[in-house]
Formats: C-alpha cells, structure tokens, sequence
C-alpha cells in the first residue's frame, strides 16, 4: 500500500515525459531517422535548422505574433477588469459572460467566423489577422485572470490615493497598475505561450507570412525528421522559459 | 454622480466589448448565415436553406463524423480524468509538501509544447520504428512491430497525454484548496481512507471535475490537429471534415453547419453539467 | 460515555523544534479541562497527540486504561471538534451529524433518529434539513458539536470551539458547552487562549507556556495562587512588585513581608488589582497618587503611584462606588494572603 502511490507516479511521469523525452533526446540523432537507435549526440540539425530562412522567419513571426497580440489582449483584459470592477453598471454580468464565451468555442470555429468575415470584406490574410484572432482567444483569458485578483485590498489602496488627491489615471497608473503587476505579468506570460503554440487560427488566418507552428506543419507532410525533433525541442524550450517568467514573476512577490 | 460612473465603467469596457463583438460575436452571425445559404457551382446564395444540415444528416462521411468525435472525446474525458485523479491525489496529500510545486510543475510542464510538436513527438514514438514497437520487440512481448500511428490508439492517446496534465492541474487546485479538516473529520468519525473518499472528497471536489470534464470536452472535440496527425485519415473528426470542406471544395455553408452542430454538441455538455459547472473558476 | 486520560511523559518534535515537553496529565472520567496559553505553546498539538492525529515522540496516551499512543483517530474512543469545524458542506445537518453511525455500520433509519436526537440536544432539532451554509456561525458551531458527540465518544476534543465567534455569542456558548457536557457526562478536553472562557467553563485549567505544562488545577486556585510567573500573568491583570529575600521573608519597597522566599535572588511579588484596597490589609502600601481612574461598572479601575516607590505604576480595582479623582491622594494597603511571590523572569 505504501509503494503503490509510488509506483503510479513514477508511471505516470514516464507517460507524460515519453513524447517529449524521445522529441529532445532524437533532436540529437546523428542520421537521418528520429528513432531508436540513439547514434548521436550530434548538433548538426540544430545548425541545419538555424541556417534555414524560412523557419527563422517563421520563428520571428510567431514571436511578433505572441507578443504583439498578447499586450492588446492583456491591455483590453485590464481595462475592461478595471471598468466592472471599479464601476456600478447595469448588465454587468452578461458583460462578463460576453468577454468570457470565447473560451467556450473552438479555436476552429473562431477561426473559420473570422475567416468568412475578412474574405467578405475582401481583406488579405496576413499575420495581422492572425494576431486578431489570437486576441480573441487570449482576451478572455486575460480579463479573467486580471478580474480575479482585483481584490478589495486593492479596492481600498486605491479609495486612499483618491482621498489623497489623485485622479482617476493617476489612480490607475500609480496605484492599480503597480499592485496588479503579478497578475498582469502572469496573464501576458500565459497568452504568449498560447498564442506562440496556436496552430488552427494562425492556419486559417495567414497566407504568404506564416506563424512556426503552420511551418511545422507544412514541413510534417514529409515524415518523419530529426530537422522536426531540433525545431519542436526549441519551441518547447521557448514556452518553457515564458512559462518559468510568469511563474518567477508571480511568485517572488508572494513569499 | 451614479450615472457619471457607470459612464466611465462603459468607458474601460468599451475597447474589449468592441474587439469582442467585432472579431467574435459578428463572425459567429455570419457563420450562423452562412450555414443556411447554398453554393450554386462556386457562386454562393444567401437564403434560409436547411440543405446543409439535411446533407449532414444523409451523408454517411458527415454523421459518421459526428458519431467519431463524439466517441473519441467521451473516451478520452473519462480516461483522463481516471488518470488524472489519482496522480493529483498523490501529489497533493502523498508528495511531502516542500516538493510539491515542484512535483506540480514537471507534471504539467510537457503541458506547454506546442500542439503541433506534442501530437509529432507522439508520432514518433508510436511509428513502427518508434520508441514503444522497440521496447516491446527487445522485451520480447511481440515479434513484430504493431501498428499504433495512425489508429484511433495513437489519437487517443495523444488527446489523454495532454487533458491528464491539463485535469492534473485542476484537480490538484481542487484538492489543496479542501481543509484538511475534512479529511480528519472523517477519519475521526470512523471513516476508512476509500469511505473518506466516496462520502467526502470526492463530492467536495465534483465541481472541479466536471468543470475539467467539460474544458476536456470543449478543446478536445473542436482540435483538428491531433487526429489529423495522429490518426491519419482512416477515421474523420467533425474538424477534419470542416478543414476538408474548406479545402478542397471552398464549401463555406456545409463547414458552417458543421460547426455549428460542433457548438450544439459543447452546448449539450454544457447542459449537461451546468449544475455543478463553475466557469468562473477556469 | 466517559473515560479517564492519562498522559504519560509526552515529549514531541517537529524536527528540530521541542513541541512538547514532558508533559504529565492525569484527566478524571466525565473532567472538563481547558488547555489554557498563547499561541504556539503547544495545546493544539497536544490536542492532536490526544486525538491521534499526531503520534508523540516519546511518551504514552492512555484513555480508559488501554494504550492509545499509536492507535489512528478512527479507532479511537475520541472525536474532535475542528476549529474551522469542518462540516460538510454537501451534506444536510443530520448527514453531517449521522456521518459518524453511517461509518460505524448503523442502519438508516436508527441513524436518522440519533442524528435527530443530537441536533435536538443543541438546540437545532428543527434544522436537519438544512445545509452548513445556511446556518450562523454559533448554529455551525451547535452541528459540530452534535456531530462529534453522536458517536458517543469517551473524550471529545474541542480545538478553540468559541474563537470563530464574536465575544457576546462567545460567551452564551460556554454556558452552554458546559450545560451539554453536564448532560452526557463525556470527558471533554477544550483548547483555548482566552482566559475568561477557560475560567467560567472548566473544572480544571491547564495552563501551558513553551511547550511545557505551568500549572493546572482549579480555576479559583490558579487565579489566586498560580504556581509560576507566567500562569500568574496569563490568568489576568497582575502588579508586579520587584522584591528580594531577607531574614524575615521578603523585602519589598512597601517594607517586610513574612512570606516564604522561593530563592536567594530578585524576586516578584505578584498582586492582583482587588487585593489592593484603601481599607486595612497587613501589607501597608501607603499613600499613592491617583493618576487616572476609569468606570467599569462593577468597580473602578485606577493607575496609582506610590509615594514609597515613585517608579511603580500600581493597577487597583476600588469599589466603583468610591471613584477618586484624578491627582488625588489615597491611601492604600493589601491583604499578603493574596499575594504570591516568584523568582524574577
């Protein structure tokens, strides 16, 4: 009874480490097929991939995405927290619900409604359109995270700037702002690492630029490839370090 | 004074309503539209025709879709959650404390791959030549290696491998949330550890579940990524058959309606489970 | 039911830190005893060490005569009453309170009627149907109550039951707590930091510091004759007059006082605020000046300072209807008999 609880954990870790354990170790294959037997290590894919335009490109791309995107989403969620917050307004729940429902529909189906809706206006696809869509997957996400910490404590700091003199902005960019940092920043980590993995919308929504997960996918139709190990072990590391910012700068500040 | 504040209340929510309604609310009508008008060769009709839906309900290939998806995600919910139960259990009450965030941490960190990458990695180690075919050959469990890539196996999963870190988390959230005075309030009164359980926690952590149960229903029905990878095209999800619509034949109505019936189907769970859903707890 | 408790040289670690020291109890079958000290002196651990949720380091926990020091709480002829009270919040009132007879095996419908029978006990009979949520803070209080005590326990364990609640509440409830313990006669064991509560509840308190017991025994006799320093100013308001041996008994500003000297060096002579009076007493304190005196209804309480120690700040209860006025002189004396002297901390 003692072990048991033991053994699980151990086999369940082995599931969860198996894919991305056989990604990384075979990114480091010296021939040509990612699968047993391991001849490396060699870093010649990682070379390989880094001198590849496209998927340096790519890689830009998604980042100007991420980040682009993520500081509009983060940036809405905020302000619209702030405004049901901080304000007596009447409907105010189905406001929530509204700025919520996005996190129930598919990310398919957020993409084939913005689809249809630019090819109506007769708009070209590029990466600006696929920031679009990743705003609206990340804005819900945002302002309920934000929404969440905006507790009474904050409430009361802000009620005492207002007593003392500041104005509404002032209020907002010396007092809230600062105190909501941990959520801000844990908000705008989370949708980067979103929207740098999203592949469907970014699909959908591109055509001539394209985000790295659409040139990963282009590049799967030709099978199995240690060039793919190199490439999917990097773009795991890259959410990795976003995913250990938002943890680093959320909980320093909570001893 | 009243009126002043809820003017600048509208004022902040303003930008995100907008973007809200714009980039989602709009395109969400014109799907809705667009699933009742027809294609006349390539020129599209705009009308009130119920001709996509009545095709989705003739066409084998359209309905035996929605029959897949369905299957693929019932399984793959509750075999996640069977699994992830235990795992959060273990780390919340088994793991000693001071390494418990971090047991947390490697057990959801895979969780951050790329979706692309994550159903490629498990491409790789389901291939004939993969990972597991090895391991089975040299323990000698078979002679020959077994197909797993592109089966419903392998698109199973590839789906239980992320929603049992995704239910991990929620069900840990859950758990480290109860006093632990729960737990020795039952044992106190003469509860044994499976009694403890089934009387206790597990109702006090029902709302969690669900709730996980249901964001495992939503990603995983609409995700056209991992079957596609995965299971290879012997069997198409409902998102298989909307890419293929999209594709090759430009058939905007018939992936409207498509999509529209995937929302009927998120809008069936949700009824389902909206008594103890707690979305405001995502 | 009832049993006696006997706790047998219990020391407990949390690692490096001594929780528990040599802690020796003797607890009387149908006893009602409060763990009395501040925070962090060790009374909730005891509590659990009673409870089995914490297995002592070293030492032994008898109740009713057998051997309980490793025995799990499921097994054991105790319940506790958590501080938070951790009912459960799916579960009706008379859920929560047959929780206990549903895992000891006992059938529907004799559960339902016990479950009943208690919440009646607490003053709750017309509320089984309802949920914890529903109810205040002295009803969740009640159910916890009638929920520990429907497995008729030997010793039921009660962690700070009263702290959740407001001072008023808190204090109807004590008469009540001892009304039901009188009622069925369980050996209660109840933790609290609130002497007031531990003064008008307890047959007999157990005052603990530091992990180590101080001193224990009968309200009155620890309020006027505490064995330490400590038990003497946690039990109330106290004077603390430095002091030091002599040939007679002890020296004190206030001149010779024939009492015996518990050790050659500094000393306190410790008075509480009523033995100090204007009338007669054998310690003649002399005149002191008034420097305020306050109201309290039953008497009136004054900051005083005595010409003989013009450095002492002496706290008196006068009778309330003989206010003095501020800088007023009085003159003051003190009955030794109230008087218990200490070594200096």
């Amino acid at each position: 009874m003692r072990v048991l609880p033991w053994i699980y954990l151990t086999a369940a870790f082995v599931f969860i480490y198996l894919p991305v354990g056989a990604l990384v170790l075979f990114s480091f294959q010296g021939g040509g097929l990612p699968v047993p037997p391991f001849d490396g290590p060699s870093l010649r894919w990682y070379a390989d991939i880094l001198g590849d335009e496209d998927l340096v490109a790519a890689l830009l791309h998604s980042l100007a995405v991420a980040g682009g995107s993520s500081a509009v989403a983060c940036t809405l969620g905020f302000l619209a927290a702030y405004g049901l917050a901080r304000h007596v307004m009447p409907g105010s729940a189905l406001v929530r619900g509204l700025l919520i429902a996005p996190l129930t529909v598919s990310y398919l189906i957020v993409g084939l409604g913005l689809l249809m809706v630019l090819q109506r206006l007769g708009l070209p696809l590029s990466l600006m359109t696929a920031g679009i869509g990743h705003v609206v997957i990340n804005l819900p996400l945002c302002f309920a995270i934000i929404y969440a910490s905006m507790g009474a404590q904050q409430q009361n700091a802000e009620r005492a700037a207002r007593d003392l003199g500041a104005r509404e902005w002032q209020v907002v960019t010396l007092v809230t702002v600062p105190m909501l940092m941990p959520a801000l920043l844990a908000a705008f980590f989370l949708s980067v690492t979103l929207s740098w993995d999203e592949f469907i919308i970014s699909f959908l929504l591109t055509r001539f630029d394209v985000t790295l997960p659409v040139e990963i996918w282009s590049l799967l139709r030709s099978g199995l490839s240690p060039r793919l190990n190199a490439i999917g072990s990097l773009v795991f590391l890259v959410s990795i370090v976003a995913v250990f910012l938002a943890e680093l700068l959320i909980f320093r500040k909570r001893p | 004074m009243i009126a002043r504040d809820t003017l600048k209340g509208w004022g902040f929510v303003a930008p995100a309503l907008l973007w809200t309604l714009a980039f989602f609310v709009v395109p969400f009508v014109v799907m809705g539209a667009m699933s009742l008008a027809t294609l006349e060769g390539r020129t599209l009709v705009w009308g009130f025709s119920l001709a996509n839906y009545a095709e989705l309900a003739q066409k084998a290939y359209l309905w035996r879709a929605v029959l897949v998806s369905l299957e693929i995600t019932l399984t793959v919910t509750v075999l996640s959650i069977l699994l992830a139960y235990p795992l959060a259990w273990i780390i919340a009450f088994r793991v000693p404390p001071r390494w418990q965030r971090l047991a947390l941490l490697l057990a959801i960190l895979p969780f951050w791959t790329s979706y692309v990458v994550r159903s490629y990695a498990w491409l790789l180690v389901l291939s004939r030549e993969g990972v597991v075919n090895k391991a089975l050959m040299t323990l000698g469990l078979i002679a020959e290696p077994i197909t797993l890539a592109n089966t419903r196996i392998a698109t199973v999963t590839g789906f239980v491998h992320f929603f049992v870190m995704l239910l991990t988390l929620t069900i840990f959230a859950n758990l480290i949330q109860l006093s632990p005075n729960y737990r020795r309030a039952a044992m106190d009164l003469g509860a044994n550890a499976f009694q403890t359980f089934r009387h206790v926690i597990l109702p006090l952590t029902l709302p969690g579940i669900v709730t996980g149960a249901f964001l495992t229903f939503v990603l995983c029905i609409g995700d056209y990524i991992t079957p596609q990878i995965l299971g290879g095209n012997n069997e198409l999800t409902v998102p298989q058959v909307i890419m293929v619509q999209l594709g090759r034949r430009a058939d905007f109505p018939l992936a409207s309606a498509l999509a529209i019936v995937l929302m009927g189907l998120v809008t069936l769970a949700y009824l389902g489970c909206a008594r103890w859903l707690r979305l405001d707890r995502i | 039911m009832t049993a006696p408790v006997s706790i047998q040289h219990v020391d407990h670690w949390f690692g490096t830190y001594q929780a528990l020291t040599d802690i020796e109890m003797e607890i009387a079958a149908g006893e009602y005893i409060t763990l009395l000290g501040p925070s962090g002196c060790g009374k909730t651990t005891l509590l659990s060490v009673l409870g089995g949720f914490i297995a002592p380091s070293v030492g032994r926990v008898l109740i009713g005569g057998a051997d309980m020091t490793h025995v799990p709480p499921a097994k054991r002829p105790t319940t506790t009453m958590f501080q938070d009270y951790a009912l459960f919040p799916h579960m009706t009132l008379r859920d929560n309170v047959g929780f206990g007879l549903r895992m000891g095996g006992m059938g529907r419908r004799a559960r339902h009627a016990k479950a009943e029978e208690m919440l009646g006990l607490v003053g709750l009979a017309d509320a089984a149907n309802k949920r914890p949520h529903e109810l205040s803070g002295g009803q969740r209080q009640r159910v916890a109550l009638a929920r520990a005590l429907a497995v008729s326990p030997d010793v039921l364990l009660l962690d700070e039951p009263l702290g959740a609640l407001d001072l008023k509440l808190r204090r109807a409830m004590q008469d009540e707590l001892k009304r039901i313990q009188r009622a069925v006669g369980t050996t209660f064991v109840h933790v609290t930091h609130d002497q007031e509560e531990a003064m008008a509840i307890a047959d007999r308190i157990v005052v603990m510091n530091a992990g180590q017991i101080e001193d224990q025994g009968p309200p009155a006799r620890i309020y006027q004759k505490p064995a330490s320093l400590f038990a003497a100013g946690f039990m109330g308001e106290m004077n603390r007059i430095p002091a030091k041996a002599s040939a007679h008994g002890i020296e004190t500003p206030f001149g010779q006082l024939p009492l015996a000297a518990p050790g050659a060096g500094p000393l306190t002579l410790c008075l509480r605020p009523e033995a100090i009076g204007t009338g007669a007493g054998a310690l003649f304190i002399g005149p002191a000046t008034v420097r305020d005196a306050a109201f309290f209804g039953t008497h009136c309480r004054a900051h005083l300072s005595p010409e003989a120690a013009p450095d002492l700040t002496l706290i008196a209860h006068l009778p309330a209807a003989s206010c003095p006025a501020e800088g007023e002189t009085i003159t003051l004396a003190a009955d030794p008999a109230a008087a218990s002297v200490f070594e200096a901390a």
